[in-house]
């Protein structure tokens, strides 16, 4: 999928590019009307072969325009709509993560809340690059646990790693300082 | 001449009882009952603690400017607590001096303090630090040693040990046997020990080095990691089932064969050492597990 947006991108480039070539809209001439009026009373003296001739090279000239339009506009939408799956947080199905995905996410989620909970301004100056380290420390946790869904002693030590975490947080409340 | 050489030491002697005056000598003695607890919190400086055959409680040393000590006691418990001023961090920390009687229980805890523990036997032992370091000889019957990013370095012989740590390392020898656990995150954890009844050691990405006299009869060794290097020694005469687990590290081991899927990461060993009677189980994420067979 990634590998074609290239090709939606240059059509897209090629279609601006027309489209700016394209004359600009533009006011008719006066008496325009009447001179139009003069050429169709001309057009029986043309050949037929030249009276059909001129629209149909119009038409030849806008055919490829009218093609790349299509194929563009077509590009575009299928851009849009992949783009549009890609922002919207798509949720895995239960099959896609493993047992040990599904416990890690609960196990976190109810971890960062707890944390959540507590004032971050209170953290003392000292535990804040060890707070840093078990965050850093949790996320290779998770993604050691998305590479290798059975190893279970890793939810283990996710699970301590977040304890760590929530204590040394509420720590930093404790009104007398490190420790009590 | 003169006159500069006067005005020079008219400028010292008034300089000098400055820092004198910032520091409060501290005296305290209290009596304790056999087995009571003893508590010490300080925040920085040090806090170095022996032990000794009296049935009472000594703290000497020094505090900071704007220090004080609060203290509370009972027959069977001491709390000692150095309070710092607001705003105190260019103040010199309390340096102090603790003297514990024989089988009581100590809790000390500080944050950037160094904890130096020695020529103690007590009933329990519980020291924390952030960033202070902890040092840890004697005797206790059940030891906590927990830092946040100082070392802790343990000679401790106790039947019970538990070594914690965010980034600090940690290094326990000695006679550390019965049941031993070290957590620790990125910190390094190198341990050399005496016989195990029950050793268990997790880290994250701090590097784990075992070297231990050997399994006690049914005794169990876990040893996990995340992505650090994992190295365990123990002598030829070991009796255990061996089990190791790797998704990407390699594993080496002086006994057994490494098997590997036919398709896909990982790779495990399974192994029995002599009669197979203990059981030693090594997980590893990404990082290397070495296993040898040629300790004491």
């Amino acid at each position: 999928m990634n590998e074609r947006i290239p090709d939606h991108d240059t059509g897209h480039d090629v279609l601006a590019a027309r489209l700016r070539q394209l004359p600009a809209e533009r006011l008719p001439p006066a008496a325009a009307w009447q001179r139009i009026a003069a050429q169709l009373q001309e057009e029986p003296r043309l050949p037929a072969a030249a009276a059909v001739a001129t629209p149909a090279t119009r038409r030849r000239r806008w055919l490829p325009t009218a093609a790349a339009a299509a194929v563009a506009a077509l590009a575009l939408f299928g851009a849009g709509h992949w783009w549009g799956q890609q922002d919207r947080p798509v949720p895995a199905p239960a099959a896609q993560a493993s047992p040990l995905e599904v416990q890690a996410d609960a196990l976190a989620d109810a971890y960062q809340q707890a944390i959540a909970s507590i004032p971050q301004d209170t953290v003392p100056a000292e535990l804040v690059p060890a707070l840093h380290e078990l965050d850093a420390s949790a996320g290779s946790i998770r993604t050691a646990i998305a590479q290798s869904p059975d190893a279970g002693f890793l939810l283990g030590q996710l699970r301590r790693t977040y304890a760590l975490r929530l204590e040394l947080t509420r720590q930093g409340l404790a009104p007398a300082g490190l420790p009590t | 001449m003169k006159v500069s050489l006067r005005h020079l030491l008219a400028a010292i002697a008034l300089l000098a009882p400055l820092p004198v005056l910032a520091q409060t000598p501290v005296n305290e003695r209290h009596a304790l009952s056999s087995g009571g607890r003893v508590e010490i919190s300080n925040v920085a400086g040090s806090v170095t603690v022996r032990g000794w055959d009296r049935n009472e409680v000594q703290l000497t040393g020094t505090l900071g400017d704007g220090q004080r000590l609060d203290v509370q006691n009972s027959a069977n418990r001491v709390q000692l607590k150095v309070v710092y001023p607001q705003n105190s961090r260019n103040s010199r920390g309390a340096v102090l001096e603790l003297r514990v009687p024989r089988g009581s229980e100590l809790q000390a805890g500080t944050v950037s303090a160094a904890l130096d523990v020695a020529d103690v036997d007590l009933r329990r032992l519980q020291a924390s630090t952030v960033s202070g370091g902890i040092r840890a000889n004697g005797q206790a019957g059940e030891s906590s040693l927990t830092s946040v990013s100082g070392a802790i370095r343990s000679q401790l012989r106790t039947s019970r040990l538990e070594l914690r740590s965010v980034s600090g390392a940690i290094n326990a020898a000695g006679t550390s046997g019965g049941e031993v656990s070290a957590n620790s995150v990125s910190g390094g954890v190198e341990l050399d020990l005496s016989a195990v009844q029950r050793l268990d050691v997790e880290t994250v990405s701090g590097s784990l080095g075992v070297r231990s006299a050997g399994l006690q009869p049914g005794g169990r060794i876990s040893l996990q990691t995340v992505s650090a290097p994992i190295t365990l020694t123990l002598p030829a005469r070991t009796s255990a089932q061996l089990k190791v687990k790797s998704f990407s590290g390699s594993i080496r081991s002086d006994v057994g064969e490494v098997e590997r899927p036919r398709y896909g990461p990982g790779s495990h060993l399974d192994a029995r050492i002599g009669g197979g009677d203990g059981d030693i189980t090594i997980n590893s994420h990404s990082g290397s597990v070495r296993v040898s067979l040629g300790g004491r």
